[in-house]
Parts: structure tokens; C-alpha cells; sequence
């Protein structure tokens, strides 16, 4: 009696455990032997990516075109935040398990994650298309000269302004009088003095407790500046950072931003408000952010948008920056690496296929070849018939060369974040603000 | 019975003596099969890891590739991180901002549930126990809900009655008192139930006596109430304080540790090293040093509870 | 005496000011989060708030069904929650029971052991242990959150103070009639110990339930996520939090633990209440 009830617990135990964990066991897609033919590629390809991406592959049509070339070839998307992409991948490529054929990695994060090795080399598929991308797009990308990644989009850096808001403000709105006017920072600190007096709106949205130096990185990355320079040396303590920091915190003391963080509803909502509600006048941002605004932003501003060259710190530079842009890795793992490198090719080195996801949702080429194409001078509605992509084509060809990104993004990120939060706040001047940050970096990466 | 076989025997070899001892084993070798459970587990799953941090801590690893010795590098590096430091100043921050608070709540609240002069007692102890059984990730989230700067409920209502906005998770300081309002909300009730508890084995007549020779009640609490649940408090303290120092999903889904790394704690700060910048010697390395000074914290604690009770 | 009573009388207004004050602290998240979670998405901001929204919808629990399969999610939850429990409970009862009812050489230091173990913090043990779930290639599956815990020492602790009250007649008895140990430990001392392992369970299952961490590092693919951490993947940085999908999923998360509590309540204090008062 008692055995076969003792028998029975464990049994029912022991299948409850299975289900529980069988059900939940990894299983990797079954490993094909993919043959170079392309039309007998087959098997499953998952991909990681978040859902502004997925969408474009869907509303582009590329992804059917994909399945149409490659019947057999199964595409499994699965969509994860960025934030959460940075933190299972790694540990997917340490655990030499859990990873999928291909994830989608933002260029900011691309090193540090090469750098953890853990990749599938693609320096023989990358080879032809080396000097067909924006040259900027491959440093991340190379380790020891090898490549680990395939560039998809690059973030030429322009600046959004709203037309109604300076018409209000008794400004000239075109986008060539609005390029003149903010050619320098200081010049767009009058123009922002301005819209406040005349309209009561923030010029530009800067977070001061919770700042997390994208902004801040698009004034080093338009001088070609950085957290480091081309020798490896920590320049987060240089004048020229520490001016730069100084510069934002003008805006900051004569109250001309508004406290919204990006990327909330409160930011969103004062993008997207109506022209007497003092709407956020000025944006800052990469071309894919003109897809964000007409798409779920603030889709009801079609035509009260402009945009204009980005201002500099100093007169005569380049008015150019990089912000963002992304790469398909392939981790080592992977047993359809042929397909997966396919998907990869004829997503990002086929220009009919660029165009089309351009055309979708902005994500702007790296394949240089792509700017051809007759959309770039088409003209938008939502930006009051500008050809605005002519502009970002202009901007991309200028970008600097920075060092921005790198293995030790994430840690500088932060360590600088929280400089310019403790200057946002009053609590530190720029100069001792970053020499803090700039000792603790140099302490935990060991760079000189 | 083993020890009256022990004595009755002869002396013996020691082949004899050691098959003798392993016999003797044998005889109560159940308790130690129902306890061997806990052991192996925490051998495998406690002692062990414990070994490998202390390795790892002196060796620089990126959870792929070799590992690099580094010697004491870790802790050079360690002693001079300013992040780290903070974590830990903030730990003893939160700890003074809400456990002398919610410890003094939870024994009011207890005091007067315990009363019998209020009604409904199981209705209200309910009611303050139930965010215990939340999660914290919902709680976190509701909390930011309820706590946005523009948008929240809560700078609505105080609108109501002309207060300007507060910078709940958009200051230093609104971010430690928001995260404080979060843990208050979620364990307050945890700790009243304790008190609770030690409340009903205080004869009741002690504090009536107390009434009747003319004490109000504010006397018969701090007087009669205190000195006696005095134990139970401290309990509750120690809890709180090992609880201030390891906070991590309440921080992870209510500020992040922010704003300005102001409510950053240890476990969070380890939990980025390991997790965000894969430097896992490192983060070993720091948890070896939380866990010395948490020990010791709490070791001192514990000494001052024992005098307390005795 | 009249200053005397008046006293009281206040003293009385004021010890229920306090208690209502703190119970509508305590509510008021829970009101907000049900509330959110049944508007519509350009309501949940609303000047003034809505509490009522008269457009209540249900349209966040069926986005959360279709596009995230939360019956999934739950089941999951649910999986990983029960047999964590189940596991912890009888290895607990074991233990309590070796310790509670036996002596045998160096019982007094292991005891002291055990104790000694909850006051590591698992902040030491978080990298290694990540480690050996990877070696055994147990990332992205349950096991991580189940085998690891499944003997604990406060459980341990808790089941033999309670086991100490079992009378020692019955187990000899037993053995006398020639019932091996393991039958007496099953036959005789569970039946006996139900309500104890029913408090150490709730709380068991409490905290398996609402486990974020471990979820957080070991599981990877959403169809294998729970429920804190559905809720947690709710926001991207790049897009608008869907608030009233994170409400409901948190109120998902929490209905079925609040119907279990409210059925088993005074079990469950008495488990939380032990380790203070007992210990």
C-alpha cells in the first residue's frame, strides 16, 4: 500500500517536472546541410530584432520576396526591445545556446559585443561590400581585421523643427533660412530664446535627472569627437567635451528645454501638440526618426514639420552626425548559417531591397549604391513637400569619423550619463563633472 | 542506546574500530539521508559557486574565452570605484529613510488593530497585507503609473489642493522617497502581521493595568507596549536592514537606479557588472566585499539583539 | 471623568484616521491598476483622471491573449510555481523531520550550518551559478528555478520546529509494528503536518509565483517566460509602453494569488508569523 502511494507521488512528481522542463528545452533548428545553391537552401532562420524593424520587413514586402526565392527557407522573426536584445544575446553566445541565426544589433552595442566573441566570422561573405557601405559603418564591425556584421542603416543626423511653431515665433520657416539660422549652437540658442518669448514653447526636449547623453554624443560625433580618440586614449575629461557639455547647459539655464524624457508619452505628447499647446519646437535626430513622427508619433503634424541641417559648435565644420544605425550578426551557433547570410545579402546588399525598406519606414541605407534611386528626391507631405532625403543623403556622405562607440559603449554611457546629470541638476560644474567620469573610465577599462 | 553499546565494548583493532564506527553510522543513517537533501543541493548550488566567485574574483573573465588571473587588481580597482560606494551609501540611506518609518507604522498600525477598539480587524488587516502578495514588477510599474511627473495620479490629486508638481522620478531625492513609498507599500503589512503576532502573546491586562492607574494611551504604548515587543522589533530590523542593501526588483522596475545613480544598490550594481558589461571577475569580486561588510553589519546586529533579549 | 473620555474619543478618531488612511495607501495602487487596465489608450492620462472609464474595455486582455498568449504565460508560471513547491516541501518535511526527531553525531553543528546559509546573500552566488546552469545546458528551461531551491534551510528550519510538537508515541509505534523510517516519515508525519505544510507552502508557491530574477536571467524565449517578466518585456524603449496591456497583465498576475490568499488566509499568516515569534 504505502509503496505504491509513494510510488504514485513520484510519478506524479517526476511527470510534472518533465512537463515543466521538457516542455521548455531548447530545441536549435534543426541542422541542415545547406548547399550553396540558392534555390535548395532550406530550413528555418530565426532572427531577433525589435518591432520598428520587423515592421519594416513586413511593410516593405521584402520578407515575401525573401519566401519567393526561398521556398524552403522558413523565417521565424522574434520581436524583443533593444535593451532586452543586448542582454540575452551575450549570454545566449556564452551559454553556446539560446541564440538565434541572426539578431538585429544597434551600432552602439555592435563592439561590445563583437568583442565578446561568440560570432560567426563573415569577413569572406562582407568582403565585396566593404567599400559599398558608409565607410563609418564598419569599424564596429571588425575585430583584428575580421568583420562580424553586416551594416543594414546608418543615422545621419538632422534637425526637425516645427514650421508652425517658428511662424508663430515671427521666424522664417524654410528649411534653407532655419539652416542659416542655426548654423552654430549659439546661433540656435538665440533662435530657441526667441521661440520661448514669442511662443512660451521648449526648443528642444533635454532631460536633466534621467539624461542619457544621446544628445550629448551627437555634439561630439558632429566634431569628430568622442569618449576616446584614434589611439585609444579616454577623452571624456578633454576641453572640447567639457566646452561641449558647457554649451548644453546654456539651454539648460535659461529654461529653454522641457523636462520630457525621450522615448515617454510625455515626450511624445508634446511632439505631437497642436501648435497653440507649446509643442517641442526642435528635434535633434537621425533620419529614422521622420519615420517615428509620421508613423505613431504624431501623425496629426503632417505638414507642420521642417528639417534643416544640424548646427555645430564651431563655424565652418561639418553639420553632420551619426546617431544609431544598425547590423545583422550571425552567432557562431547557428546550424543555417548559408541561409541566414542569404536572408542577410539580399536584405542589405541588394539596393532594390534597401529602397524598398527606405520607402517603408526610413531606415536609412548604408548601401551607398541605394542613393540613386529616384525616392531620394521625392518629396514629403509630412515635412510640407520637402525633399528631405536628399538632405539625409547630403548628411551621410559628410559624417565624421568618431569615437563614440566601441567595446566600452555601454560603461562610458553610463559613466558620462551621469556626468551630465549631476551638471543637469546643479550639482557639479561641467569640467569636474567629467573629469569624474573620465577617471572612473579610465580606472575600470584600463584605457590610458 | 548507542552510547550504552559504545561503553559495554571491548577494545578493538582498528580495522575492527573503523568497521565499529561505520556500523554505528549506519544504525542512524536515516536522519542523515533525510537531511543530506539540503546539503548536497547547497554543495552544488551553494558551496561551490561560493569557491568559484572567490576564484573568479581575483581573475578577469568574460564568461567566454580564458580566464585571466589579475591578483588583487579587482579589489585595487574596487576600493577606488566611486559607483560601487555610492551603492552601498545609498543602501544605508534607504535603510535610515524607511526602516525606522515602516518599523514604527507596522507597530502603530498592529497596536491598534490589536486594540479591540476598533472594528473590523480581519477586514483592515487584510486590506494592509494584500500588496505583500503583489509582485513587484506590477507593483513597480503601477507605482511609475501613479508617480509620473505630468501625468500621475498622484501629482494630479495634489494639484487639487495647489501643490506644484513633484519630480517624483525625475530628482535624486523624489526618486529615493518614491522608491521608499514602493518598499513601505509592498512590506508595511508583512511587518504589522509580525507585530501582530507578537502583540498576542503580550498578556492584555498588562496594558489595561496601565489604562486603569491613569496612563493615556500614548504612555501605555511607549511605556508598556514597546519595551515588551522589543524582540519582535529587532527581528523585523534585522530583516529590513539585509532587505535595504539587497533591494534589486524594486529598484530594476521602479527607477532603474536612477536618478542620478541615487538609487543604486549593491546587487544592482553587481547585477549590471555581470550582466551588462560581462565583466564577471569583477562582479564577483564585489559581491565577495557586499557580502564581508553585509555579514559583519549583520553579525553586529545580532549581538545587539542578544544583549537586547537577554 | 469628561477629559478622560474625550480623550479617548480622539484617541479613538485618530487610531481610525490612521488605519483608514494607511488601508486607502494601500488600495490605491491596486484601484489605479485595474482601472488603467479596463480604459481605453487615450484615457489612461486623462485631466481629470477617470476612475470608471464608462468606455471600459476589455481589448487589453485579448491584445495580451493574441499577441503575447498570456493563458500560456500563466500555465507557465503556474508549472514552474507548483512543482518548485511540491519539491521544496517534501524535502523540507524530510528535513525538519531528520532534524526534529532524531539524534545522531554532529546534529547540533550541522543544524547551526544551516542556519548560518540564509545570510548569504545571493548576490555572491548569482555569476557562478549562472555558470553551472550553463554548463548543464539548462538556460532558457525551467530547472533553474526549481532544483536549486528545492531544499531550503528557512523551510527546513519552519518544518522542524513544527515536527518538535509531534508527539513521539505515535512514531514508536510504528516502529514497533515494524514500519521502516520512510513509511513513518510518509504515513505518520505528513498527515500529521498538513497545516504546517500547507502555511510553508503558501509561501512557497508566493514566492515562486513572483520570482523575478531568476526568470529574468535564465529564461530567454518568450513562450517560456512568466508572468513578471511578461510584464516587464511590456516596455521598449523605442515605442509607446502599452499601459493599459502592462495593467492587466499585472492584474493576471496577480487574481489568481490574491483568490488563494483570501481562501487560506490565516495559514498563511501563520507561516510568515513563525519564523518571527516561534524562532
Amino acid at each position: 500500500m504505502f509503496r505504491l502511494k509513494t510510488l504514485l507521488f513520484l510519478l506524479v512528481v517526476t511527470s510534472i517536472l518533465l512537463t515543466a522542463c521538457g516542455g521548455a528545452a531548447a530545441t536549435p533548428p534543426a541542422a541542415t546541410e545547406a548547399p550553396a545553391q540558392p534555390e535548395q537552401l532550406s530550413g528555418k532562420v530565426t532572427l531577433w530584432m525589435w518591432k520598428a524593424a520587423h515592421d519594416t520587413l513586413i511593410n516593405s514586402g521584402v520578407l515575401d520576396e525573401f519566401k519567393k526565392l526561398h521556398p524552403n527557407v522558413e523565417v521565424e522573426v522574434v520581436e524583443y526591445a533593444p535593451t532586452d536584445v543586448y542582454q540575452k544575446l551575450p549570454l545566449a553566445l556564452q551559454a553556446g545556446t539560446g541564440a538565434p541565426d541572426i539578431s538585429l544589433v544597434e551600432n552602439s552595442h555592435l563592439a561590445q559585443i563583437v568583442s565578446l566573441g561568440g560570432l560567426t566570422d563573415m569577413t569572406e561573405w562582407v568582403t565585396p561590400y566593404l567599400d559599398k557601405m558608409n565607410a563609418y559603418k564598419w569599424a564596429d564591425a571588425e575585430l583584428d581585421g575580421r568583420y562580424y556584421a553586416m551594416p543594414w542603416d546608418s543615422g545621419p543626423v538632422v534637425f526637425y523643427y516645427r514650421r508652425d511653431v517658428f511662424d508663430a515665433a515671427g521666424l522664417p520657416s524654410d528649411p534653407e533660412s532655419v539652416s542659416e539660422a542655426v548654423a552654430t549652437w549659439d546661433d540656435y540658442f538665440n533662435v530657441c530664446q526667441t521661440i520661448m518669448e514669442q511662443t512660451g514653447s521648449a526648443c528642444f526636449s533635454n532631460n536633466k535627472a534621467n539624461n542619457y547623453g544621446r544628445l550629448y554624443e551627437m555634439m561630439l560625433w558632429q566634431q569628430g569627437l568622442g569618449y576616446y580618440n584614434a589611439e585609444g586614449q579616454v577623452t571624456v575629461d578633454s576641453p572640447e567635451n567639457i566646452a561641449t557639455l558647457e554649451m548644453m547647459s546654456k539651454f539648460w539655464d535659461a529654461n529653454l528645454t522641457s523636462d520630457q524624457l525621450e522615448w515617454t508619452d510625455g515626450w511624445y505628447a508634446e511632439l505631437a501638440a497642436e501648435t497653440d499647446a507649446k509643442p517641442i519646437a526642435t528635434l535633434i535626430e537621425a533620419a529614422w526618426m521622420g519615420a517615428f513622427l509620421k508613423g505613431w508619433i504624431a501623425p496629426g503634424t503632417e505638414g507642420k514639420w521642417g528639417v534643416a541641417l544640424m548646427p555645430t559648435i564651431e563655424e565652418g565644420q561639418v553639420r553632420a552626425a551619426n546617431d544609431g544605425g544598425s547590423a545583422f550578426v550571425i552567432p557562431d551557433q547557428s546550424q543555417n548559417k548559408e541561409a541566414a547570410w542569404a536572408l542577410t545579402e539580399f536584405l542589405f546588399g541588394n539596393v532594390e531591397n534597401q529602397v524598398a525598406m527606405f520607402k517603408s519606414s526610413d531606415f536609412f541605407p548604408s548601401l551607398e549604391a541605394a542613393y540613386a534611386d529616384p525616392v531620394f528626391t521625392e518629396t514629403d507631405p509630412f515635412f510640407a513637400d520637402q525633399p528631405v532625403r536628399e538632405m539625409y543623403v547630403d548628411v551621410v556622405k559628410e559624417v565624421p569619423i568618431a569615437y563614440v562607440y566601441g567595446p566600452h559603449y555601454p560603461e562610458m554611457n553610463g559613466f558620462v550619463a551621469t556626468a551630465i546629470q549631476k551638471v543637469a541638476t546643479g550639482e557639479m560644474s561641467a569640467a569636474d563633472a567629467l573629469k569624474e567620469a573620465a577617471d572612473s573610465i579610465r580606472a575600470q577599462t584600463g584605457m590610458p | 542506546m548507542a552510547k550504552t553499546t559504545l561503553l559495554k565494548r571491548p577494545a578493538l583493532r582498528p580495522a575492527e574500530k573503523l568497521a565499529q564506527a561505520w556500523k554505528d553510522i549506519y544504525k542512524v543513517r536515516w536522519p542523515y539521508l533525510f537531511i543530506s537533501p539540503f546539503y548536497i543541493l547547497f554543495l552544488i548550488f551553494g558551496a561551490y559557486p561560493i569557491l568559484f566567485s572567490l576564484y573568479l574574483s581575483f581573475t578577469e573573465w568574460k564568461g567566454l574565452g580564458p580566464i585571466k588571473f589579475v591578483g588583487f587588481r579587482n579589489f585595487e580597482l574596487l576600493f577606488k570605484d566611486k559607483i560601487f560606494w555610492q551603492s552601498m551609501a545609498n543602501g544605508v540611506i534607504l535603510f535610515f529613510m524607511y526602516v525606522p518609518l515602516m518599523t514604527f507604522l507596522a507597530l502603530v498600525l498592529a497596536v491598534i488593530l490589536n486594540s479591540k477598539r476598533i472594528r473590523g480587524f480581519r477586514f483592515f488587516r487584510t486590506i494592509l497585507f494584500i500588496p505583500y502578495i503583489m509582485n513587484i514588477v506590477a507593483a513597480g510599474f503601477t507605482f511609475r503609473l501613479l508617480l509620473n511627473q505630468k501625468y500621475g495620479l498622484v501629482n494630479t490629486l495634489l494639484g487639487i489642493f495647489n501643490v506644484s508638481p513633484v519630480p517624483w522620478l525625475e530628482s535624486a531625492w523624489g526618486g529615493r522617497v518614491s522608491l521608499c513609498l514602493l518598499v513601505i507599500w509592498a512590506w508595511l503589512g508583512y511587518n504589522m502581521v509580525i507585530m501582530l503576532a507578537g502583540l498576542q502573546t503580550i498578556p492584555s491586562e498588562l496594558t489595561e493595568a496601565a489604562l486603569i492607574d491613569g496612563a493615556s494611551p500614548m504612555q501605555a504604548f511607549f511605556y508598556v507596549t514597546i519595551p515588551l515587543m522589543r524582540p519582535v522589533i529587532l527581528f523585523s530590523v534585522v530583516l529590513s536592514t539585509m532587505g535595504s542593501f539587497n533591494l534589486f526588483s524594486e529598484i530594476y522596475n521602479l527607477t532603474g537606479g536612477g536618478p542620478i545613480n541615487a538609487t543604486l544598490t549593491p546587487v544592482i550594481v553587481i547585477f549590471n557588472q555581470a550582466f551588462g558589461n560581462f565583466r564577471l571577475g569583477y562582479a564577483s569580486a564585489m559581491a565577495y566585499l557586499f557580502f564581508i561588510i553585509l555579514f559583519v553589519l549583520t553579525l553586529l546586529q545580532f549581538r545587539y539583539f542578544g544583549q537586547q533579549v537577554d | 471623568m469628561p477629559i478622560r473620555r474625550l480623550s479617548l474619543f480622539l484617541t479613538d478618531i485618530l487610531m481610525y484616521g490612521l488605519v483608514i488612511a494607511a488601508s486607502a495607501f494601500m488600495i490605491l495602487p491596486f484601484i489605479w491598476m485595474v482601472s488603467t487596465s479596463l480604459k481605453p489608450a487615450d484615457e489612461i492620462f486623462a485631466i481629470p483622471p477617470i476612475i470608471i472609464s464608462p468606455n471600459s474595455t476589455l481589448n487589453a486582455y485579448k491584445y495580451l491573449q493574441e499577441q503575447y498568449n498570456i493563458l500560456g504565460i500563466v500555465k507557465n508560471t503556474f508549472v514552474i510555481a507548483f512543482s518548485a513547491t511540491i519539491l521544496r516541501l517534501f524535502f523540507c518535511a524530510l528535513g525538519g523531520y531528520g532534524f526534529a526527531k532524531f539524534r545522531f553525531p554532529g546534529q547540533g553543528a550541522l543544524f547551526a550550518f544551516l542556519l548560518g546559509t540564509m545570510v548569504i546573500p545571493g548576490a555572491v552566488t548569482l555569476v557562478p551559478v549562472y555558470i553551472i546552469m550553463r554548463d548543464l545546458k539548462w538556460i532558457d528551461t525551467f530547472w533553474p528555478l526549481i532544483i536549486p531551491g528545492a531544499a531550503n534551510a528557512f523551510g527546513i528550519f519552519f518544518m522542524r520546529q513544527y515536527i518538535m510538537s509531534v508527539s513521539n508515541e505515535l512514531i514508536d509505534a510504528a516502529r514497533i509494528d515494524g514500519a521502516g523510517e520512510f513509511t513513518i516519515f510518509w504515513r505518520i508525519i505528513l498527515p500529521i503536518i498538513a497545516p504546517g505544510l500547507t502555511s510553508l507552502g503558501l509561501i512557497f508557491f508566493m514566492g515562486s509565483w513572483n520570482d523575478f530574477i531568476g526568470p529574468l536571467i535564465y529564461l530567454k524565449s518568450p513562450e517560456h517566460f512568466t508572468l513578471p517578466l511578461i510584464i516587464r518585456s511590456l516596455v521598449g524603449p523605442v515605442g509607446r509602453t502599452v499601459y493599459d496591456v502592462q495593467m492587466a497583465a499585472s492584474v493576471i498576475s496577480l487574481l489568481p494569488l490574491l483568490i488563494i490568499f483570501l481562501i487560506f488566509q490565516r495559514r498563511f499568516v501563520e507561516g510568515i508569523t513563525a519564523g518571527a515569534i516561534k524562532g
